[in-house]
């Protein structure tokens, strides 16, 4: 999986307005000429704009992951505690109320997405407490209510905009995309990413028998409750960073993790790693996809990522006879 | 006088008033630019720029437009006591603001019917023809102009003239026009062309295509469109590498593009001639997108930022 991710990257790396041959992107990564544009795009422009799909693919898969162990259901995404719901608010928020969206060199658009999916996850995760205590069925619909209710409210201020350029601006930011990566940003969602999966990496078999359903957990000695916080909050900020960035990529957190069972099984000693694999993968080849299909912009990859991938995840529980748990 | 007409009295006037009716069926041609139009009593039929056969009355008392560059043009040919009303976007000529609103989007069917404009004059791209066709079912016919040239707006006027009779006016407004715009084409002629960019939205970006009326004023005024590829879109979706790919020695930006703004979002795009070389400028919003009468003023505003 890794050496076919490298593979797409650099095959990605030639891909572009620039024509650039394979020496050309050599050149442009070991010898690099910062007078050369062509140089330039594969540096500056190509190679981060890979590398955060990757990241953001792997981010959403790996939550989507941990979530679906977490509550025990199928059907859960990064997504159900509000993340997307309030980081297009956020986004769509700072759209329409700044008219300068840059300030002291920082573009505002990812940090209101970012403290709008921290607020709505916060006030997800309070209303799913009682006593201190997560319920996961609670918390679910409480999620499922409150990203209703920040939609309307993103729907409110979106139909109250006098102007076309800051409704396109929403629009293309809640199909989500991976235009404006650059290597300042990129290291916040790469370092949350990289420090989720080193500690999920030892509690893999906390994951595991959390899938048994909460009681059986117990009896197997798992602290339920901080096992379930501690994903909470990676969640929270993994996914967090990744929207931010990218926008809210639908269906990767739902079933990257699907296939990931289904090939590997429900509880392989490598599921979480190769989750995220194939999620950066699949992003990776996404992006790559809608540029080639649609030039040179491309498509929403949020729309290529559910045109290529439902019809797999579809012939996967068709084919595998595969069951969540 | 008696209660009931005698049946000699019935007959009289029936056949006086069929005499009468037949007589206001009668027909007579007339040509308005390239559409095909009839006179059928106090109706003609009309084609519109998209194609569209309409009947409208021969002579209109009551108009207004679904679009700002429409209700310009109407101002500057049609007498402001016929126009009944303006849209929420519509803020020039200062005569317009004068007139109550009804709004364009969502459309206020309501508002259309309470003011009983006898005809509807819009773009094409800016009324839907879902729109057109829920205004087309109160009987108000909807005339759609389209523009791709710089003298697609003088025709429109022209044509607008024709349906509002009101030929000699719009005339003379475009005769007006065209020498203007011809003294500044020969001001330019002999000048090195300038490829310029014109940036309609920065996130994402979006910018004129190569087929659209910005083109057209760029060309005429000494400069030429920096994009020259093809697209679907009139105004396609661009990325930052290929903005820096077509290095424009120019960069307008209309609308909410901020100069400062544009280039601290894509850092990378300072490395472009145009920013190199300050040669980055914000045109007037409402010239630069409104095809209205103010047309010459938009390409003259090109042409001054150009040599520069």
């Amino acid at each position: 999986m890794l050496l076919l991710t490298f593979g797409v990257t650099i095959a990605g790396l030639k891909l572009g307005s620039f024509d650039t041959d394979f020496p050309t992107v050599w050149n442009a990564l070991f010898n690099h000429n910062a007078e050369d544009p062509a140089h330039f795009a594969v540096l500056h422009l190509r190679l981060p704009r890979l590398l955060l799909a990757i990241c953001v693919g792997a981010s959403l898969a790996f939550c989507g992951y941990l979530m679906q162990a977490m509550v025990n259901n199928a059907l859960a995404d990064p997504y159900i505690l509000g993340t997307a719901s309030g980081a297009s608010f956020g986004a769509s928020f700072c759209f329409f109320a700044f008219t300068n969206l840059t300030v002291f060199g920082i573009y505002l658009p990812p940090f209101a997405a970012l403290l709008g999916s921290f607020v709505v996850t916060i006030v997800v995760v309070a209303l799913g407490t009682r006593s201190g205590q997560l319920i996961p069925s609670q918390m679910l619909l409480a999620g499922i209510a409150l990203t209703s209710l920040i939609g309307a409210l993103t729907s409110l201020i979106t139909f109250l905009s006098s102007s076309e350029g800051k409704l396109k601006s929403v629009i293309f930011w809640a199909m989500g995309g991976f235009e404006k990566a650059s290597w300042e940003s990129l290291p916040y969602p790469a370092t949350a990413l990289m420090l989720a999966l080193l500690v999920f990496m030892f509690m893999e078999k906390r994951l595991n028998v959390l899938l048994l359903g909460p009681d059986r957990a117990k009896m197997l000695g798992v602290n339920v409750a901080q096992t379930r916080w501690i994903i909470l909050i990676t969640v929270s900020v993994v996914t967090g960073f990744a929207v931010a960035l990218s926008g809210p990529v639908g269906f990767v957190g739902l079933i990257i993790p699907h296939v990931t069972r289904g090939l590997l099984g429900i509880t392989g000693k490598l599921n979480l790693i190769f989750c995220a694999l194939t999620g950066g993968l699949f992003m990776l080849i996404c992006d790559l996809l809608s540029r080639i299909v649609f030039p040179p912009a491309g498509l929403p990859v949020g729309v290529v990522t559910s045109l290529f991938g439902v019809p797999f995840f579809v012939y996967l529980l068709l084919k595998k006879n595969y069951k969540f748990n | 006088m008696p209660e009931t007409l005698s049946f000699f009295q019935k007959f009289f006037f029936s056949f006086l008033l069929t005499i009468l009716l037949s007589g206001c069926g009668e027909t007579t041609e007339k040509t308005l630019s390239d559409s095909a139009q009839k006179v059928e009593a106090n109706k003609i039929t009309v084609t519109d720029d998209l194609g569209r056969k309409l009947e409208i009355p021969a002579q209109p008392k009551r108009v207004m437009a679904l679009s700002a560059a429409m209700t310009e043009m109407l101002f500057a040919v049609v007498p402001d006591s016929l126009i009944v009303a303006r849209t929420q976007v519509c803020n020039f000529p200062e005569a317009a603001l004068k007139k109550p609103v009804v709004n364009s989007y969502p459309l206020d069917l309501e508002g259309l019917l309470v003011l009983k404009p006898e005809i509807i004059f819009t773009e094409d791209g800016i009324t839907s023809m879902e729109t057109a066709a829920k205004i087309e079912q109160l009987g108000i016919p909807v005339y759609f102009q389209k523009y791709e040239k710089v003298t697609d707006i003088f025709r429109g006027l022209n044509d607008i003239g024709k349906i509002m009779r009101r030929e000699t006016e719009a005339q003379k407004l475009t005769d007006s026009l065209q020498t203007e715009l011809n003294a500044i084409e020969n001001e330019v002629k002999t000048q090195e062309l300038k490829r310029a960019l014109v940036v309609i939205n920065t996130d994402p970006i979006y910018v004129y295509g190569r087929n659209t009326l910005m083109t057209d004023k760029l060309e005429k005024a000494g400069g030429q469109n920096a994009l020259q590829e093809n697209f679907p879109q009139q105004s396609p979706q661009l990325t930052r590498e290929y903005v820096l790919q077509l290095n424009p020695g120019f960069i307008f930006g209309i609308s909410q593009v901020q100069n400062e703004a544009f280039f601290r979002l894509y850092p990378e795009l300072k490395k472009v001639d145009a920013y190199k070389n300050k040669r980055i400028f914000n045109l007037n919003d409402d010239l630069a997108a409104r095809p209205s009468p103010r047309v010459v003023e938009s390409v003259r505003e090109i042409r001054n930022y150009l040599q520069k």
